[in-house]
């Protein structure tokens, strides 16, 4: 057996167009799950009860299913939806099966890590002692105000090694939106394996590109809580 | 000053307040003494709001409201004229021991940045900590985090300062630095509301003892009164074993 070492060299320079593809989806992601998903992590701990239990619910559900079947099910499902939505609701002319693929991988992930997220910062707020809060409204400080500027900060510090975890986990899954024929870094590779069947050497060039786009993303979250979490640090002396 | 009445609270079936009454007038040092669970800490923290109670009424300075009900705008202007130190420091573990005193001035008091920066640093020279000002609390002893603790407390410039057990959770050679801090606002005429379990310290500074227990207070009087006559047969019993406490040798 011998690898095409050629076709591996070609390849590797068509799936680098696919990168910013994979980091789009997981940059638009997380800045939409984030907020989203704290949000969900602060009213979880807080008193409304009914809001609590849909939470419940969606993170249960989200959690309890396989990625490749919420993609499935959502691909099935939004077009048809959306389309129904536009021409009879709506009554546009807008043909919704023009839309780019891209937004339903969108839709995916964020229902994804948006739970995900959800129990990270949970975790992350619940490190954080109650006393602090306490502490912040005896100085006459208001709820919100010891929320921004005494509980988040720590609770962020808490929860990255866990979001790093969490981003690692989403460019991972983005692998899967060539499901929905957006074309990322592994519909790439596919699609030029299927030429002349080197599926080997076309999967062999993606693995090393992931492994790389993998500890970067490792590299980064490292150097950032380092920075942040100037206060954990022991003085020296 | 601040007087409240009848004040009441239960946590579940537990009712651990059964209707406790006290009056404090500028410069007193009230020290509330009693066993563990007889509400001392619950009661002053009820006076700060952080425990909402049951029941009672407050006079303090012009303001009159119901514990129960008070207002957000209420409750407010009650925490901004009281501090409250904690018996586990509670620092802001995010920020340095200045930005710890500076926090409630600027947030929550409005006071100017340079103003507040220049009562921070006061407050911390006052605590023995002039050298400390950029640490973060985990670089701290325990005793240099209470002080800060206090710093921040008497930064605010309170009306009544109110002590939960400051010195319970100090190692024993820690909690001098404390007291001696505690001491010093006394004598410069400091109105503070203190729980703890330094009978030494009560007797020296107290101007007015109390003793609870059940929720309910049982004997209140001058230090001297409590400790030396006390009337009641559960204050003797009590007094009995913590002094007792110093009695053995190591």
């Amino acid at each position: 057996m011998q690898l095409n070492t050629q076709f591996m060299w070609e390849t590797f320079l068509d799936v680098l167009q696919g990168i910013p593809v994979t980091l789009k989806i997981v940059v638009v992601t997380l800045l939409v799950s984030s907020p989203l998903g704290f949000l969900m992590a602060v009213s979880k701990s807080g008193e409304g009860r009914i809001g609590r239990r849909i939470i419940v619910a969606y993170v249960s559900v989200i959690r309890g299913t396989p990625v490749v079947l919420q993609i499935l099910f959502l691909y099935s499902l939004l077009p048809t939806v959306l389309n129904y939505l536009i021409k009879e609701v709506l009554g546009s002319s807008y043909n919704i099966f023009n839309l780019d693929p891209i937004f339903y991988a969108y839709v995916v992930f964020i229902l994804n890590t948006t739970a995900v997220l959800s129990e990270v910062f949970r975790s992350a707020l619940s490190t954080v002692n109650r006393g602090q809060m306490e502490a912040a409204l005896s100085i006459g400080m208001s709820r919100p105000q010891a929320y921004v500027r005494i509980i988040m900060p720590q609770a962020l510090v808490a929860a990255l090694p866990n979001i790093c975890n969490t981003t690692v986990n989403l460019l991972k899954s983005t692998s899967l939106a060539f499901m929905m024929t957006v074309k990322d870094i592994t519909a790439i590779a596919k699609i030029d394996a299927s030429f002349g069947y080197n599926y080997l050497e076309a999967y062999l060039v993606i693995f090393v590109v992931y492994i790389f786009l993998c500890s970067a993303v490792q590299g980064v979250f490292h150097l950032t809580e380092q920075g942040v979490a100037v206060y954990k640090k022991p003085v020296v002396s | 000053m601040l007087k409240v009445k009848e004040v009441q609270k239960a946590f579940g079936d537990n009712q651990v307040l059964r209707g406790v009454d006290i009056e404090v007038a500028k410069g007193d040092i009230v020290v509330i003494l009693g066993p563990s669970g007889s509400g001392k800490t619950t009661f002053l923290r009820c006076l700060n709001f952080l425990e909402r109670a049951d029941g009672g009424t407050m006079d303090f300075d012009g303001i009159h409201t119901e514990l129960k009900s008070a207002s957000k705008a209420v409750v407010s202007r009650v925490r901004k004229k009281t501090a409250f130190v904690f018996q586990n420091y509670n620092l802001f573990q995010n920020k340095t021991a200045l930005q710890n005193v500076t926090e409630g001035l600027i947030v929550a008091r409005k006071v100017p940045k340079a103003e507040a920066l220049a009562r921070a640093k006061a407050a911390l020279d006052k605590v023995g900590l002039s050298d400390r000002y950029d640490y973060y609390p985990s670089q701290l002893s325990g005793g240099q985090q209470q002080r800060v603790g206090i710093a921040r407390a008497i930064a605010v410039d309170p009306d009544v300062l109110l002590f939960d057990e400051p010195t319970s959770a100090l190692d024993p050679e820690l909690i001098g630095e404390v007291l001696a801090v505690m001491k010093k606002l006394a004598k410069e005429g400091a109105t503070m509301i203190i729980v703890t379990h330094e009978m030494t310290f009560a007797q020296e500074v107290a101007s007015k003892v109390i003793f609870m227990d059940g929720g309910v207070i049982v004997e209140q009087g001058s230090a001297k009164q409590i400790f030396t006559t006390p009337k009641e047969e559960r204050t003797i019993q009590f007094l009995r074993r913590v002094l007792k406490d110093f009695d053995y040798v190591i």
